[in-house]
């Protein structure tokens, strides 16, 4: 290799390099500074007395998501004697599924996909079922526990 | 990498003029002197590259512009490196671009053929100074405040108009929150846009007439 094209390579190289670590500061940049893990937190939702004796009831619960109040929605489901919280989030791609009392089923507004009462796909796009959310009774409340970003200690 | 490019080349034919103008032999008498405008344009691409970053974060409001500059150094990845960079090349830019123009009237190279070229360069240098003046304010601290309250009201001197003129660019009577988004659109959009035009003006005409006489 004569000295032009060893010289040629050389400066290629630099910039190359130069441009890589400029590309490096940049994406590191622009990653966003407060990605923590989650963790499984219970929050409060109504009184153990309001729970559905049977069928489908939409209750709400509220958490604190980086110090504001905030509110979510969830389906309280008594299906023959067995409780359990639905997720209205529907598994296709994540719209607010909303429940219909004359058909018993819940029908996503995007796409027209379908769940039965156990959260199972009756038709549509959905991949997967309604997700059912941990749940708890303390004292005669009830909690429901979503995954939220762990506080900073 | 050559061979992507010589791929692209076939639809845009830039590599052979180019190839023509980077491989020439410069004039004799050249000097470390005539590297002062490529060290500014050095500068231009360093604030565009940190601007566009810093730009991610910046918040141009009455409310929050400060708070958003204390995240940018506080809490943002390198915040403070990238927030650095752009304040010292700033600085840079200033200083490298009135040097060029300082060797630009020594070197007498400002004479025909090559006078529009040295009237878009005083249009650069004039924008490159409204870009300065107009990042100052972005901070949105006291100091930026009275900076751009006793500039903008420098403009209220001139006579017949002076005061319609400074409203016009304060966009109100008074330094406000329609100042600072004022502010921010003419540095972000309208100055570096502008001055992108102009380079390219710039380097055409010296790609046409030559550093030094004629190619």
């Amino acid at each position: 290799m004569d000295r032009r094209n060893f010289l040629r390579a050389a400066v290629k190289s630099i910039i190359a390099a130069a441009a890589a670590g400029v590309a490096a500061v940049a994406a590191y940049f622009m990653y966003p500074a407060n990605v923590r893990a989650r963790q499984l937190i219970y929050c409060e939702c109504m009184d153990e007395d309001s729970l559905p004796k049977h069928g489908v009831k939409r209750a709400e619960y509220r958490f604190e998501l980086k110090g504001k109040e905030m509110t979510a929605a969830v389906y309280l489901v008594n299906h023959e004697g067995t409780l359990y919280a639905l997720s209205p989030v529907c598994s296709h791609l994540g719209c607010l599924v909303n429940y219909n009392r004359h058909t018993d089923v819940f029908i996503c507004p995007c796409h027209g996909g379908k769940y039965d009462t156990a959260g199972e796909v009756i038709s549509g796009p959905p991949p997967a079922p309604l997700a059912r959310l941990p749940m708890k009774v303390e004292n005669g409340r009830v909690y429901i526990g979503v995954m939220l970003p762990a506080v900073a200690a | 990498m050559g061979r992507a490019f010589d791929w692209l080349d076939k639809k845009f034919h830039i590599k052979a003029p180019h190839k023509r103008f980077l491989k020439r032999r410069l004039p004799e008498g050249l000097s470390y002197f005539y590297c002062l405008g490529g060290a500014a344009f050095t500068s231009y691409v360093i604030l565009f590259i940190t601007g566009l970053l810093l730009s991610q974060y910046y918040i141009p409001s009455e409310m929050e512009a400060f708070e958003s500059i204390v995240k940018i150094q506080r809490e943002v990845h390198l915040g403070w490196l990238i927030r650095g960079v752009h304040k010292w090349s700033a600085t840079l830019l200033i200083i490298f671009i009135l040097c060029h123009t300082l060797r630009v009237f020594i070197s007498r190279a400002y004479k025909s053929p090559k006078e529009l070229n040295w009237i878009v360069g005083c249009l650069t240098l004039v924008l490159v100074f409204a870009s300065g003046f107009t990042g100052y304010l972005l901070p949105w601290d006291q100091k930026a405040y009275w900076a751009t309250t006793v500039g903008t009201s420098m403009a209220a001197t001139m006579p017949v108009a002076g005061r319609h003129l400074m409203y016009l660019i304060r966009g109100g009577m008074d330094v406000s929150g329609a100042t600072l988004i004022r502010f921010y659109s003419f540095h972000v959009l309208w100055l570096p846009v502008t001055m992108a035009a102009l380079l390219w003006a710039h380097f055409h005409m010296i790609k046409r007439q030559g550093i030094k006489g004629g190619l």
